[in-house]
């Protein structure tokens, strides 16, 4: 049992990650800054309740709200070039403060040990968790209660005004400016609430698995990020909730028995992925015909991207 | 930590003189940008593992000479370029961006877990320059097997640039990077060009990724990630496109690179490349030789 929780957790936490990956993709730019920024909202909350005994509401709160900033801060210089050198740019943001954490040594003593990040033997004992007596259950609760309110709120948002404008500059960025958009509004808003998302997603990262270094963080979790969407499809969230489960759930842990040959698969599967259905698993075919099959709209000849 | 002026310029001179390779890699970023507006994020893999292949030959074969397993090194590279070419780009829409970007980052991952694979994550040696002279220009010396180094490399670009601006594939490929619809109307296969495009940078990465091995004399898959990462700043710092761009770039991140190393040391190397990116991204967002600033 504990150990399925533990998946669940997973599942939540890397649910978080892909979403806020999501929010980005919708305006057409990719990202792989979402590791650093992952990172940024782990060690913020992390050091909140492990070094300050915060309580564990109000950090990941700030975690989040760490990963705003952080993420406004770099995309006013990464937004102003597009596409694909907007991807080298984040892809170097996210080194940069993975190299940073390398780097940082910042411990206050605590209970008469010595608490805090520590260069690269990493940030151990963040024990909120365990020192107030959560449950395994509680903790899973907890990390989809975050995913929930996340998740909600974007379904809200890709069917409000908001969700709308996103979609159309990452159709036509030309058409969206002539239609009086400020795209860079729009991208740096829209990697602000990544930041906030993937900070979020950070903090419950940090707790859960009670010791976080900057290996946690490489290029390998910012590829997943935007795996997740990429490969379930950028239609609605529940492309990136199938893909977690099916990435995390499938290919991790029912493939276990074969060992260290299950990190080959994840190169070829997101090889094949592309080639087969390069728009993802759910794409707009697919939402059409399940509509149809369930009688949410009558003809097929609306909507189609 | 007080450093001559001296030692600083020895420092950034060797980085010069490494800086070469980063160039390469720079230049194939570039040239596949140039062609197909697209990213090759395998490319850094591809030429790793191309020296990692060369090294698998020179095991079996070990009599054979230093200079055959860099030839080797090129040979495999431009034969997993192809192969890269096969699985990311012949059959996948290119007016769909995203598609062909995920499906190379899925190619660098899985070029890196097959070479982990084979060499259970152990690094190997990597046989060096058979060159290792000093030479001394008072007090300032020169590594011999890096001079080597830096003309193979400005050898190469020679040769590529010869390729792209004197032979009939270099005006094909220069005429599908700058109209494709133009270049299909008068003949040209886009489709062989770009699977040539995707040779000829595999070949170009081959040769670097040899070099890169045989300056430190080892070959790591530790390599992955950080060539990667490097090859691209390169190539942004030049400007997506540029070949002459690339080449100062990867020369100049190759010198301050070197620099940081001395002053400030190996963990915080890296952190200072990234500052130039940023740098180069605020201030200089078209690269070292664009003219004007063109928003949007």
């Amino acid at each position: 049992m504990e150990f399925y929780l533990g998946l669940i957790q997973i599942f939540g936490v890397h649910t978080i990650i892909g979403l806020s990956a999501y929010v980005i993709l919708l305006t057409g730019q990719v990202t792989m800054a979402q590791a650093g920024l992952v990172s940024v909202g782990a060690y913020a909350s992390a050091m909140l309740t492990a070094m300050y005994g915060w309580h564990i509401v109000p950090s990941v709160l700030v975690g989040g709200a760490a990963g705003m900033v952080m993420a406004v801060l770099v995309g006013f210089p990464a937004l102003r070039v597009k596409g694909l050198i907007f991807v080298i740019a984040t892809l170097a943001f996210g080194e940069f403060i993975r190299l940073f954490w390398f780097n940082f040594i910042f411990q206050v003593e605590r209970g008469g040990e010595l608490v805090g990040p520590n260069s690269s033997d990493g940030f151990r004992m963040i024990r909120y968790f365990p020192e107030n007596g959560w449950s395994t259950w509680g903790v899973a609760a907890f990390i989809w209660f975050w995913a929930i309110i996340i998740m909600a709120a974007i379904w809200w948002m890709d069917r409000s005004r908001a969700g709308s404008v996103l979609r159309a500059v990452g159709e036509d960025e030309v058409a969206a400016q002539s239609v009086g958009i400020n795209l860079t509004a729009v991208k740096v808003s829209a990697f602000a609430a990544s930041g906030l998302i993937a900070g979020v997603a950070g903090s419950l990262y940090a707790h859960y698995t009670t010791h976080i270094e900057q290996e946690n963080f490489t290029v390998l979790l910012a590829t997943f990020a935007i795996a997740y969407p990429l490969l379930g499809g950028l239609r609605n969230i529940w492309g990136t909730l199938i893909a977690v489960i099916f990435i995390q759930g499938i290919l991790t842990e029912v493939l276990r028995f074969m060992g260290d040959w299950r990190n080959l698969l994840y190169g070829i599967l997101i090889v094949l992925a592309m080639n087969f259905r390069p728009h993802g698993l759910i794409d707009a075919n697919l939402t059409d015909r399940l509509k149809r099959m369930f009688g949410l709209r009558k003809s097929s000849n609306d909507a189609r991207t | 930590m007080d450093f001559e002026l001296y030692e600083i310029i020895q420092a950034f001179g060797d980085g010069l003189m490494k800086g070469s390779t980063y160039a390469l890699m720079g230049i194939g970023f570039t040239l596949i940008f140039g062609v197909m507006q697209k990213i090759n994020m395998s490319f850094a893999a591809v030429s790793i593992s191309g020296a990692y292949a060369s090294l698998a030959a020179s095991i079996l074969f070990p009599e054979v000479h230093v200079f055959v397993v860099f030839g080797a090194s090129i040979i495999f590279s431009g034969m997993i370029g192809y192969f890269v070419y096969l699985c990311c780009f012949k059959w996948i829409p290119l007016a769909n961006p995203l598609a062909t970007l995920m499906a190379t980052i899925g190619m660098l991952f899985f070029l890196e877990e097959v070479v982990v694979h084979a060499t259970n994550g152990m690094p190997l040696p990597y046989p060096a320059m058979p060159f290792d002279e000093y030479f001394e220009f008072g007090q300032y010396s020169v590594r011999g097997d890096l001079v080597l180094i830096f003309f193979m490399c400005l050898i190469a670009t020679a040769v590529l640039m010869y390729l792209l601006y004197r032979t009939r594939l270099g005006i094909a490929t220069r005429a599908v990077a700058q109209q494709p619809i133009a270049a299909r109307l008068s003949g040209i296969s886009i489709e062989k060009t770009n699977a040539g495009t995707f040779i000829i940078t595999g070949l170009l990465g081959g040769l670097a990724g040899a070099m890169i091995a045989s300056t430190v004399s080892v070959l790591s898959v530790l390599f992955f990630l950080p060539v990667t990462v490097k090859g691209l700043i390169v190539a942004v710092i030049g400007g997506l496109g540029s070949i002459p761009g690339a080449i100062v770039a990867g020369l100049l991140v190759g010198g301050i690179e070197e620099v940081a190393l001395l002053l400030r040391g190996i963990l915080e190397r890296d952190i200072y490349i990234m500052v130039l990116l940023f740098l180069f991204l605020t201030l200089r967002p078209g690269g070292i030789f664009s003219k004007t600033f063109q928003r949007n």
